[in-house]
């Protein structure tokens, strides 16, 4: 399919789909506990779409096209492990998976391998594309959109402020996530999903995960 | 079954969990998941009361968010009823504990199968008064650290006197750490309604997110005091009106 309704792109990146994003800060909160300020906010955003969440969308879009093709999403699933480095992240990305797959097996219910259970979220998010019939670049853009809002969100929890300031933030970020989703859009293997690392954000959710005062898992 | 527990933080959620723990853990196999709110303090609580194996206890991060992670999106809380399931093999009551909030926060029956809602004496003797889906329709109303009474001036026996009132006569219990009596009470419902849950006979309720209430017609009639769980609200020719 070639276009993806933009319906299911809103309904996938809303908050209220009941997928336990609520739980996420996609690592704000220990970035400002080491002593990040708000006002560093946007370009840790754009940090992210190029690093750790550029990984999430290259692996989301070479599952999609790993499961359109009937292959083996554990070889995906492996891959990504590879390029997550932080065991806390690795741990937090599966939990996420495992919240999706039950968002795909209640609303695109078919049979998924036994092992789906240990999925991370961007391999159950390319199965999910793949049945849902989202495109390689809208399946990209959810999961920056995504990270964008889980962080902009904890914000506002973390450090309240006028809410629609930080709204104007993701406007703002809306080309560099479109920009990051046309560059992985066209990935087909798991070795060309791209490899970058951000180790100050690995560092951090490897602390956050031995903390015990904490709002958000990671 | 999954059991709720709700309740405003400080009236004694914790504590009552792991009287429950002592008491069942040797004829039943438990399980407790807890929602903090800021820290993994209840979690660490449970544990170091020694009423349960620690592995047997999760918390959960709610993202500041308590009432989503039991309410509107339990996926967190189901997950953790799935892992502990997966490491212990089938349990047969797994205990929910809300973070510690306000009068109106109360679970989905999405996650739990039956739900208690603990209030305490020390929090004043007009607390029943001020009513709430828990107050009111939680399976059971828990009145705790009734021992403390005479010391903050509150008539225990009126304050569950009251719940009763307000509850229509629904399940009250008035608690005391100290008085084993009263404990064996809250066993005896806990024991009951997994009984009841056994055999097909209890039905998980939503107490609402709403306390009893009326909606008054333009005409001025049709006020009757109801609640939104009612399921014969929605059907009711009288507020097919624009009265929501």
């Amino acid at each position: 399919m070639d276009t993806t309704s933009s319906l299911l792109l809103a309904l996938l990146g809303d908050a209220r789909l009941p997928s336990g994003g609520h739980t996420q800060s996609a690592g704000l909160e220990p970035a400002l506990r080491a002593g990040t300020s708000s006002a560093q906010v946007p370009p840790y955003l754009r940090v992210r779409l190029r690093t750790v969440t550029r990984v999430e969308a290259g692996a989301a879009v070479v599952a999609r096209a790993v499961a359109a093709d009937g292959g083996d999403l554990a070889e995906v699933e492996a891959a990504w492990a590879a390029r997550t480095p932080s065991q806390a992240l690795r741990a937090n990305g599966r939990r996420l998976g495992r919240g999706y797959l039950r968002v795909l097996q209640t609303l695109w219910p078919g049979p998924v391998d036994t092992s789906a259970r240990t999925w991370s979220r961007p391999v159950v998010l390319g199965l999910l594309a793949h049945r849902a019939g989202m495109n390689a670049v809208d399946l990209a853009r959810l999961v920056g959109y995504d990270d964008v809002q889980t962080v902009t969100a904890a914000l506002l929890k973390l450090e309240p402020q006028d809410p629609l300031l930080i709204a104007a933030w993701v406007k703002d970020l809306l080309p560099d996530i479109d920009e990051m989703a046309a560059q992985v859009a066209h990935l087909h293997t798991t070795e060309q999903i791209p490899a970058q690392g951000a180790p100050l954000i690995e560092r951090w959710a490897e602390t956050h995960d031995t903390i015990t005062e904490r709002l958000f898992s990671a | 079954m999954r059991l709720g527990v709700a309740g405003p933080v400080g009236t004694g959620k914790s504590s009552l969990i792991a009287t429950l723990c002592r008491a069942l853990s040797g004829e039943l196999r438990l399980g407790v998941i807890t929602n903090d709110i800021y820290t993994d303090e209840d979690a660490r609580f449970l544990k170091s009361a020694g009423v349960l194996e620690p592995e047997r206890i999760r918390p959960v991060e709610t993202g500041a968010c308590p009432h989503t992670a039991i309410r509107d999106d339990v996926t967190a809380n189901l997950l953790a009823a799935e892992d502990l399931e997966a490491d212990f093999g089938s349990l047969d009551l797994v205990i929910i504990e809300s973070g510690g909030d306000n009068l109106t926060a109360t679970f989905s029956p999405a996650l739990v199968d039956a739900q208690l809602f603990v209030l305490d004496v020390a929090g004043g003797g007009d607390v029943v008064r001020k009513g709430g889906p828990g107050i009111a329709r939680a399976d059971l109303l828990v009145i705790n650290k009734t021992d403390l009474g005479p010391h903050v001036g509150v008539d225990v026996e009126r304050m569950a006197r009251e719940g009763r009132e307000a509850r229509r006569g629904g399940s009250v219990v008035a608690l005391s750490q100290h008085d084993e009596a009263s404990i064996r009470m809250l066993t005896g419902w806990v024991r009951d309604t997994l009984a009841r849950y056994r055999t097909g006979d209890h039905t998980p309720v939503d107490p609402g997110p709403m306390a009893p209430h009326s909606h008054t017609g333009r005409d001025g009639e049709g006020g009757h005091p109801h609640t939104h769980a009612d399921s014969a609200h929605d059907q009711a020719p009288a507020h097919a009106g624009p009265s929501a």
